[in-house]
């Protein structure tokens, strides 16, 4: 008989570590209410509610047209960029509404970071690229910023790959790396929350392997939502789904139970591959 | 519940889960047919016949290989999620079940050729019938119950499995008091014995199966859930 076999064994420790999630014992970071919005005449929200909990990752799925990104979209105010774009109900992060009059939307965005789809560094330097949102906050302490700019590369796991070249143009990296420096240009000024619009649907299997395990990594320091068309990378990268279509929020719940026994036939249609 | 097989976007996944059920099914019409025919042989004492279930153990676990194999390549191929991956889950499982009642078939054949040649047993051939009566149609209807997605019928069977296992209980205990009465029977009367053992496992087999069947259906593991609570388990939470 094997030794570990004659020590006991913890079961329940087992049993917690699969345990669903409930959304209830979470600390929320922003919470949505009855948030509806409209591109001109037409309703690409209609009525959300829900809550995105902290430190955790939120993916959204849906079919393209649900109003996911949209929705993402809401949660810094890109929307407020879209000419015609209407917004009703109330978005709050950490009981301050977002839609409130007099809100510093500049501060709003700092506080709620966004990396695009395609990876989008500026025409500088690897270094100058991190360095930029401390730079326009007014840092401007050379060691602050070393320091900054170090951390926010590890934190991006890209720091081994890149620290002997910091001053070469971000430009030349390859469109992994450059994804992984958007993030790390996104967190160097230490947001609370980070919003995913496909991240990597634009990279090859083992860069977005990579990306997944960094938002694993990040989830440590800060709340993640996600959008993705992938849904096995939701699967994959989150504690939260939501699954929206033509504008509503269909399901909402960990994201164990919504992959392998949704409560919506709606839900269970789409991740079934059986909407067409 | 919805077809299983149905209305995916892709045609081909549709195909590959169709033949996948298509092939459970063959294989549970096949172990079926070896049960009841090895219960036959027994209690009409044709060689031939036990014969027959033995040889069918071979096409039998070529069956469970192909169907693991058609279970791995769609889990490697298509990732499937929700019903599709408790589908796989379920049948993965279920083919395992399977394969044991055919083991039991061949061993109840193995037996029934002894008694055939060496000498029938005093005792046992009324009890081996009666259960074997329960076993055969709780194999039939849980098979039943798969094509046709029938929870009820999972209930129903799982249920029966109790009566069985009572049944089984009350016949070793007189075959044990027949055998102190007259040592000389041991021999053939532990034949019946072990036959009945077969059938015992065999109804726990169909029972599993019924359980497995649960957890596709309604995603609830009810493996190790009493009886008596399976029914409210497995009939709740139906999908909106």
């Amino acid at each position: 008989m094997s030794e570990t076999s004659t020590h006991s064994i913890d079961i329940s420790a087992m049993q917690r570590s699969h345990q669903a999630l409930r959304i209830e014992d979470e600390n929320v970071c922003l919470s949505v209410k009855d948030l509806h919005l409209y591109y001109g005449e037409k309703e690409a929200l209609k009525g959300i509610d829900m809550i995105i909990p902290e430190k955790k990752v939120t993916a959204f799925i849906g079919p393209s047209g649900c109003g996911k990104s949209t929705l993402l979209r809401c949660f810094n105010r890109m929307n407020d960029l879209v000419d015609g774009c209407r917004i009703t109900g109330e978005i709050n992060l950490h009981d301050n509404n977002i839609y409130a009059k007099g809100t510093d939307v500049a501060e709003l965005r700092r506080r709620v970071g966004m990396v695009f789809q395609k990876p989008n560094p500026f025409p500088k330097s690897i270094y100058e690229n991190v360095a930029y949102g401390l730079r326009i906050q007014g840092i401007n302490k050379k060691r602050v910023i070393d320091e900054t700019v170090e951390w926010a590369l590890r934190s991006a796991a890209l720091w081994d790959e890149v620290k002997d070249r910091l001053h070469e143009s971000a430009l030349g990296m390859s469109g992994g790396q450059q994804q992984r420096l958007v993030i790390a240009r996104t967190v160097a000024v230490k947001p609370e929350v980070l919003l995913l619009d496909e991240p990597a649907s634009a990279l090859d299997p083992i860069s977005t392997l990579k990306i997944e395990e960094l938002i694993h990594e990040l989830k440590n320091e800060f709340t993640i939502a996600i959008v993705t068309h992938n849904m096995q990378q939701a699967a994959r990268v989150s504690d939260y789904t939501a699954f929206m279509y033509m504008g509503d929020m269909v399901e909402f719940g960990d994201t164990n139970s919504l992959f392998t026994n949704p409560s919506k036939q709606q839900t269970e249609d789409y991740i079934t591959g059986r909407y067409g | 519940m919805r077809e299983l097989t149905t209305d995916h976007i892709s045609q081909q996944f549709n195909a590959e889960l169709e033949t996948l059920r298509q092939h459970f099914l063959t294989m549970g019409g096949v172990v079926e047919k070896q049960v009841s025919d090895a219960i036959q042989s027994l209690l009409e004492g044709q060689g031939d016949l036990a014969e027959e279930v033995k040889a069918k153990d071979k096409t039998v676990n070529q069956l469970d290989a192909l169907i693991d194999e058609e279970c791995t390549r769609i889990l490697a191929k298509r990732q499937p999620a929700a019903t599709d991956l408790r589908m796989i889950l379920s049948i993965g499982k279920a083919v395992s079940e399977l394969e044991r009642m055919g083991d039991e078939a061949k061993k109840i054949a193995n037996h029934a050729l002894k008694l055939i040649n060496e000498g029938e047993s005093p005792r046992g051939y009324v009890e081996i019938s009666r259960i074997g009566q329960m076993v055969t149609s709780m194999v039939r209807e849980s098979l039943d119950a798969y094509a046709r997605l029938d929870i009820d019928l999972a209930v129903s069977v799982a249920k029966a499995d109790r009566k069985v296992d009572l049944e089984y209980k009350t016949a070793i205990r007189s075959l044990i008091t027949y055998m102190m009465e007259d040592p000389r029977s041991i021999g053939p009367v532990f034949n019946v014995i072990w036959i009945l053992r077969s059938l015992e496992r065999i109804g726990d087999h169909s029972r599993h199966l019924c359980q497995h069947l649960v957890y596709l259906i309604n995603g609830v593991n009810v493996r190790h859930v009493p009886t008596e609570e399976l029914e409210a388990l497995a009939t709740e939470d139906k999908k909106v």
